[in-house]
């Protein structure tokens, strides 16, 4: 049995070993190509050991590239898409849960389907919205006829145009609504004492009160949890901000990163700056994690001490 | 005295229930039109099995369920239609339901500060409810770092620190273990005493309604059995249903047959000499019975369950168990006969339909 242990230690740390390498392998690369010159990757072509060009790199995504301004911008889509987020599944898990609501199951289910519905399959449609927000009452006035009678009264029919695309505003929208965010929620509401409510009205406190009076105050972990994991997709969100973006100073710090591949062919891409520009734009999640990892791992297993 | 519970006694209003009614669904009623009255001051018992409707009872007189039909009267006000703010009323749940992120002094502060009461008096009003349940030590703990009788009391402060007219409990000592209970029960007793607030207790612990009650309200399938003193309600059960309910262990019911001069058990013996025709049900307390005197009745004896203080045995009697209660240390083997005797003052007779108790035909009633 003894030696049983033994051996599964071994393999067991064998994997482990196998796992991290695989992980940090990649690191390791794009730390020693950063900071590596454009010349000794031309000349050996990877970078399998360290340099001394990390600064100088670095130094050149501050002053060559937009990667700082547009990391602002990832700054503001990812938290404010975080925030938004939260928000939103708190109040709307707060409405299924909470309330004695006749179609909560139904509202619940379409909730969760959306999660099977992500960004990604429905581009195409979300840019035709975000391109005229408008566009439903246009159609809406066309259908109802109503724009006929517009078009007799004021000389041309109603044509309502607002288009969300290449602002901070559309690169978050689309994303707010979060199914998993309001799973998870409602699972923790669900945790929760239905005694509690019914205290809070005898002692007083209406659903608005009891919400941040004492729901709020409990749903601290989920909320930290939730709030990390959309501030991450957020961060690296790559398809909606490189669609819905068009000028350079509107996108994304991952997209401009990809954007520092020259669009020509056959030259190759400064992987230096590049990799250097990676080291810079994981900063912020890597702090993220670091500082609200405890929130993470508790909010998902949904115990409250 | 404290101030506090001066102000609870001159608060206590009574509960009127004029045809209460509630139904979660068309297909069936919880509780059909009920009319009772708790009286002002005075801790009345809930009592039934569960699932029977206490809950529900109560928390329509709370307000945090809304009633189906009828009235609901609280020191002469209607309040069916009030929110449970405005009601007057504070309640004690089962679980306790304290807020888990606040302080001991805050969960009892809180109704204070939802109703916008300057702080320096809310401080006051917590310390005093504090020292009269001995909590002051306790003030600044969150509910996790309290034992079970300690959130209980908590939870007992949370409700008298609004001064309420009226007190509700729902199963508050259910989950404690039995010392406890026994202890959580001595403590309750005496706040009532003390505070004199008008009680309704639910539960479905007969031991728990026998000995806090003034008066106690039978709920069977959400109908009143009986609304009686414990006294009352031991000596003169009103149905089969509440004289199996009360004691432990409970009385002995059997159905017997009146041929217009004695009622004969199932197997032909005879129990008693009466003037009545057709079938009842008969009933006798298991300490109510008397046995090797050389009595009537045979009956054989199953087995015996010694408790220290007395045994119990179970005896088959015209195909039915019947309990003794004996004295301890009665010298008597398993599967042996005995004979037995019913006092005919201790026999209470049931219509056999009905269930309802039959005062006056024979016996105790
Ligand atoms: N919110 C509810 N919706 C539907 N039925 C309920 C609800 N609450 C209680 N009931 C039903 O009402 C009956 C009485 O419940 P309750 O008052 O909780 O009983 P007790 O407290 O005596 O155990 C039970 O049959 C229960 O299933
Ligand atoms: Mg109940």
């Amino acid at each position: 049995m003894v030696e049983n242990a033994h051996s599964l230690n071994i393999a067991a740390s064998l994997v482990l070993l196998l796992g991290i390498t695989y992980i940090l392998g990649p690191l390791y690369l794009t730390f020693a190509t950063a900071s590596q010159s454009y010349e000794y990757l031309l000349r050996s072509g990877l970078a399998w050991i360290p340099g001394d060009q990390l600064f100088n790199n670095i130094a050149r995504i501050f002053t060559e590239t937009r990667i700082p301004l547009q990391m602002l911008n990832s700054l503001l889509v990812a938290l404010s898409q975080a925030v938004a987020t939260c928000a939103l599944s708190f109040l709307a898990a707060y409405a299924i849960v909470g309330f004695r609501a006749r179609w909560a199951g139904v509202v619940f289910a379409l909730i969760l389907a959306t999660i099977m519905l992500p960004l990604d399959i429905r581009v195409i449609t979300t840019y035709q919205v975000a391109s005229n927000v408008l566009a439903p009452v246009n159609w809406l006035l066309d259908a109802t006829g109503l724009n006929g009678v517009i078009g007799e009264v004021f000389g041309a029919p109603l044509h309502l145009e607002w288009s969300v695309l290449n602002t901070h505003f559309g690169f978050i929208a689309p994303l707010v609504a979060h199914g998993t965010g309001t799973f998870l929620f409602c699972q923790f509401f669900r945790t929760l004492p239905a005694d509690l409510f019914k205290a809070a009205r005898m002692d007083g406190a209406g659903p608005v009160r009891f919400m941040f009076d004492i729901l709020l105050p409990l749903a601290r972990t989920p909320f930290a949890a939730l709030f990390v994991l959309t501030f991450l997709s957020g961060w690296t969100q790559y398809l909606w901000p490189l669609v819905a973006s068009s000028t350079p100073d509107m996108q994304t710090a991952v997209v401009g990163l990809a954007r520092l591949s020259p669009d020509t062919d056959g030259a190759v891409p400064d992987f230096p700056l590049i990799m250097a520009g990676a080291l810079i734009v994981s900063i912020i999640p890597l702090a993220m994690i670091a500082l609200l990892q405890r929130y993470l791992v508790r909010g998902l297993v949904l115990s409250e001490k | 005295m404290n101030a506090i519970d001066t102000a609870i006694r001159a608060a206590a209003s009574s509960i009127a229930l004029k045809g209460v009614t509630k139904s979660y669904d068309a297909a069936h009623q919880v509780i059909p039109p009920m009319d009772a009255e708790f009286r002002a001051g005075e801790f009345t018992v809930v009592l039934g099995p569960s699932g029977c409707g206490k809950s529900t009872l109560l928390q329509m007189i709370a307000g945090l369920e809304r009633v189906s039909g009828g009235a609901i009267v609280i020191g002469g006000r209607e309040v069916q239609n009030l929110e449970p703010k405005h009601r007057g009323c504070a309640m004690v749940f089962q679980n306790y339901a304290l807020y888990p992120h606040m302080s001991v002094f805050d969960n009892v502060a809180y109704s204070l500060k939802v109703a916008g009461m300057p702080k320096p008096e809310r401080i006051e009003r917590v310390e005093a409810v504090a020292r009269m349940l001995g909590l002051s030590e306790l003030l600044a703990r969150r509910p996790s770092q309290l034992s079970g009788g300690q959130r209980q009391r908590v939870a007992i402060g949370r409700a008298i620190v609004r001064e309420p007219g009226v007190l509700l409990f729902d199963e508050p000592l259910s989950n404690l273990d039995a010392q406890l209970r026994h202890d959580m029960r001595l403590e309750l007793a005496d706040l009532h005493r003390r505070i004199g607030a008008t009680t309704a207790f639910v539960t479905h612990d007969q031991v728990e309604a026998m000995t806090l009650a003034d008066r106690i309200l039978i709920l069977n399938k959400g109908r009143i059995e009986q609304f009686d003193t414990p006294k009352a309600i031991y000596h003169r059960p009103a149905s089969v249903f509440v004289a199996k309910f009360i004691g432990s262990p409970p009385m002995n019911v059997l159905p017997v047959t009146g041929d217009g001069s004695v009622l004969r058990l199932a197997d032909g013996q005879v129990v008693v000499e009466a003037p009545l025709n057709g079938n009842f049900v008969l009933g006798i307390r298991p300490e109510d019975i008397v046995f090797g005197t050389g009595g009537p009745l045979k009956a054989r004896l199953r087995y015996r369950e010694d408790l220290g203080s007395h045994s119990v045995l179970a005896a088959d009697l015209a195909g039915e168990v019947v309990r003794v209660a004996t004295p301890f240390g009665v010298d008597i083997a398993e599967a042996t006969d005995l004979s037995l005797s019913f006092p005919q003052a201790r026999l209470h007779l049931f219509d056999a339909a009905t269930g309802r108790a039959l005062p006056g035909a024979i016996g105790a009633q």
